[in-house]
């Protein structure tokens, strides 16, 4: 029984670590100009996967629509900006935040930097791997108002039950199947889930959330 | 100790499992139609789908769908119906107002020149 005990507490323990991470942050500057709206401008791609770039995007409107913030519909955004001449994400990502706002009517622009989205291939397993670099900038001065970075690592569990013949085929399973589809948006949802996580290392609720305003550190 | 164990398990399913709207399959729907760029018709017949099953939840409908329907609407040459949307979005999300305001104007201009584009080879 008391086994028991000691593994649910372990399994909580694994499970909230995920979710809550305790990096104290200023947020002091984002809770200021209190942003409403977050424009998300397509990502900077650094990895060899020439549509990861886009595939985020798919990722993205979600845990910050659901943080109670209003986000730009991002694929409508991308395609504006192609139309204005500014299909290179580098470029935008260099532009000013505050013309950029000024373009789109926005509170704030969050800009992502995929910085790795691949995977290696090693005898019997596969590891993907995703990073990316998160910043929000205020459309008013410009300024960095909140970043963060996160990394997410995937490999395939390799259990076969213990016989040495039967993992060996589980793990040739494994590395086929990561091969042919790498998994890597269910990492890229992780990586936001806990990037964008309060209190934790992400930005507190935004004026849609009934947390708005009351997720103050003093009282979390 | 128990009621610590019950407390931390609806701790982790309170903070990551309750959504606000129901998003559908809006991730699975783009991620798609960025696969296949040039397959419109399923990503719009998805985004419609979360309209309609917000509509008949009476569910609010989450940011930029709307207008993201509105926008494939006007790319498949719909021009009047993508203002509609764009008009909803706007009167749902008041932070879109300025944005779906252009979009609307673009959605005019593009409805002027499709209407004056097949006057132009009778023309000559």
């Amino acid at each position: 029984m008391k086994i028991i005990k000691v593994c649910a507490t372990v399994i909580c323990a694994t499970l909230l670590f995920g979710c809550v991470q305790h990096t104290p942050k200023d947020l002091t500057k984002f809770r200021g100009q209190d942003p409403h709206s977050i424009l998300v401008v397509p990502v900077v791609n650094k990895s060899v996967e020439v549509t990861a770039a886009d595939y985020f995007l798919s990722t993205i409107s979600m845990p910050l629509g659901e943080k109670g913030y209003y986000v730009f519909p991002v694929n409508l955004v991308k395609r504006v900006l192609e139309d204005e001449g500014l299909s290179d994400a580098t470029l935008v990502h260099n532009a000013s935040t505050k013309r950029l706002c000024d373009l789109f009517g926005s509170d704030s622009v969050l800009y992502v930097t995929i910085e790795r989205w691949d995977s290696q291939y090693l005898v019997l397993t596969t590891t993907v791997t995703v990073e990316f670099s998160y910043v929000i900038k205020s459309g008013k001065t410009d300024e960095t108002l909140w970043s963060d970075k996160r990394t997410m690592v995937y490999q395939p569990s390799n259990s076969g039950g213990g016989h040495p013949i039967a993992m060996l085929i589980v793990a040739a399973v494994n590395a086929a199947v990561t091969k042919a589809a790498p998994n890597y948006m269910p990492l890229a949802k992780q990586a936001n889930m806990q990037v964008f996580a309060y209190p934790g290392p992400g930005i507190p609720a935004g004026p849609y959330s009934d947390k708005y305003k009351k997720d103050l550190p003093e009282n979390p | 100790m128990k009621p610590l164990i019950v407390l931390s398990f609806l701790f982790f399913l309170s903070g990551c499992a309750q959504t606000q709207y129901n998003w559908g399959s809006y991730e699975k729907n783009l991620y798609n139609h960025y696969c296949n760029p040039a397959e419109k018709a399923e990503y719009l017949e998805g985004l419609k789908e979360i309209i309609e099953d917000a509509e008949s939840s009476n569910a609010k409908i989450p940011p930029g769908i709307f207008a993201e329907y509105g926008y494939t609407l006007l790319e498949s040459g719909k021009t009047m119906d993508s203002i509609l949307f764009f008009k909803k979005e706007s009167e749902l999300w008041p932070e879109s107002k300025f944005l779906m305001k252009k979009m609307i104007l673009i959605a005019e201009k593009s409805n002027k020149s499709v209407k004056t584009a097949p006057v132009k080879p009778e023309l000559k």
